[in-house]
């Protein structure tokens, strides 16, 4: 074995020991930080990939990492807030089962292409109430720097995603308005076929 | 400028006001009637008007629909992009002595010095205005407004008000605007030149416009929230993390969902394997 060769075996095994070590630490519990991270880098690579993949395998591909980094079930019980209480368990599972679909189809309506855009960590700080917010920007070229602060809670033993603050809108907030609002003045109903209507045109636009 | 426009244009014709008086008012009682028919529920504190605010945004909606819209859309076809941003910049550079007062009152007087240098700049390399070469020099737009002075000094907001043709603003968003609109500059052009800045702001405001037609579930709602967040982030500049968590109602969660957890997720996982369906397939019921 020459030394030419001795130097790509020594590559080979530096960068498997490199991958395994990524995937065990993928196995142990990922900071809130990690989960972020992630599910960013993850976005970003569909945004590239966005036009080719059109809609459907936008939300194919987004599907996964939006389930495994946010705690979506929770969230659909947040949005409706105090509602929550008075719908009946088929209304509840039905709720979540629409939100789930709602956030991804969102999510691969709005990221369908790619101009340069990165993330940027900034910081990451502790709440009062045993969550972690990791404060981070989104780089869009020629453009002022979106903020975008991700609020995370355990779940088990993993951090899930539970509300982003986009320049210091919180989604959470905003959805929660909407869905009490429409609970409370039109009801269960209606809101259902609102998201169903959304959802639809999130696809064919 | 567009309370100056809304007020000379109204005074000008007492018939016609006459008429939208009559409009309104018959529009806020059958909106009380048809609201109070289907839900007795405990107004916003944020938004005791409700009722009344919703008839005033359907309003101002249906006059962008066909007045606003069209208008912007010939003025996007005839002004090509680099004019536009020209334009934007030019009114935007006179709104800097409004942000340059407002730093001051605020005592941000080190924000007060750039921004001072960013309107010197403009006005000078800029071309009077027309070019931001203040932010390739990092003195970057700061939004100040006396709406934002007057909550620095401990004016609570009020209640949220939606305006005929001005929109969204707060109770005390009334004396800032007035505030704002004697301090600026565009004020005293004359009509045709706060004609250009309107369909210029209209245009400019298109992509957002927009987004809150795509997004939001109830448009009102949504123009609410996002406004009165919007404001408060703007006054704390950012410092504003209320919003941030829902102790509260997560503190009640803890149990009982992870039935609804466990179905959800196969359910999902089914939604995830048969994608196309999902898109092709009408709203589901």
């Amino acid at each position: 074995m020459n030394l030419k060769n001795l130097k790509l075996v020594l590559v080979f095994i530096i960068s498997t020991l490199a991958t395994s070590a990524v995937y065990a630490q993928d196995e142990e519990v990922a900071t809130a930080k990690q989960v972020v991270e992630k599910f960013q880098s993850e976005l970003i690579a569909v945004m590239k990939d966005g036009k080719k993949l059109g809609y459907a395998g936008r939300y194919q591909k987004l599907s996964d990492p939006i389930s495994n980094s946010h705690d979506l079930t929770k969230i659909a019980r947040i949005v409706v807030g105090k509602e929550w209480e008075k719908l009946s368990e088929d209304q509840q599972q039905k709720l979540t089962d629409i939100f789930i679909r709602l956030s991804i189809a969102s999510y691969a309506h709005n990221f369908k292409d790619y101009s340069g855009e990165s993330f940027g960590f900034d910081s990451e700080e502790e709440t009062t109430r045993g969550g972690v917010v990791v404060h981070t920007h989104l780089v869009i070229p020629n453009d002022k720097p979106v903020k975008f602060d991700y609020m995370l809670k355990e779940k088990g033993s993993s951090w899930r995603i539970i509300n982003i603050i986009a320049n210091g809108v919180s989604d959470l907030a905003l959805k929660r308005s909407e869905y009490t609002t429409i609970l409370q003045r039109e009801g269960f109903d209606v809101l259902m076929s609102k998201i169903n209507e959304k959802i639809d045109s999130y696809s064919k636009l | 400028m567009a309370i100056n426009n809304t007020i000379s244009l109204m005074s000008s014709n007492n018939i016609s006001l006459k008429v939208s008086g009559a409009i309104l008012v018959i529009l806020v009682t059958l909106s009380g009637c048809a609201t109070t028919a289907i839900t007795e529920h405990a107004p916003n504190k944020d938004d005791p008007y409700e009722n009344v605010n919703r008839v005033m945004y359907g309003f101002n909606d249906k006059l962008d629909d066909y007045i606003a819209a069209p208008v912007s859309k010939v003025y996007n076809k005839i002004t090509p992009q680099f004019a536009r941003t020209g334009i934007f910049n030019f009114f935007s550079n006179l709104k800097n002595i409004n942000v340059v007062v407002n730093d001051a009152l605020q005592a941000k007087f080190s924000q007060s010095v750039s921004d001072t240098g960013r309107f010197l700049i403009n006005t000078t390399l800029g071309l009077g205005g027309f070019v931001d070469v203040a932010t390739d020099t990092g003195l970057e737009l700061n939004t100040e407004d006396f709406d934002q002075t007057l909550a620095v000094w401990g004016v609570p907001n009020g209640s949220y008000l939606v305006l005929p043709v001005i929109g969204p603003t707060t109770l005390r968003g009334i004396p800032g605007t007035a505030f704002d609109v004697a301090a600026n500059p565009s004020t005293y052009l004359g009509m045709p030149i706060q004609l250009v800045s309107l369909l210029n702001a209209r245009a400019t405001a298109e992509g957002s416009l927009k987004f809150i037609d795509e997004a939001a579930l109830d448009p009102y709602v949504f123009t609410r929230e996002s406004f009165l967040q919007w404001r408060k982030n703007l006054v704390t500049d950012g410092k504003s993390d209320a919003s941030l968590d829902f102790g509260d109602d997560l503190d009640e969660l803890n149990s009982g969902d992870k039935k609804i957890a466990t179905k959800s997720e196969s359910i999902r996982k089914d939604v995830s394997k048969d994608n196309h369906k999902l898109e092709l397939s009408a709203p589901l019921q």
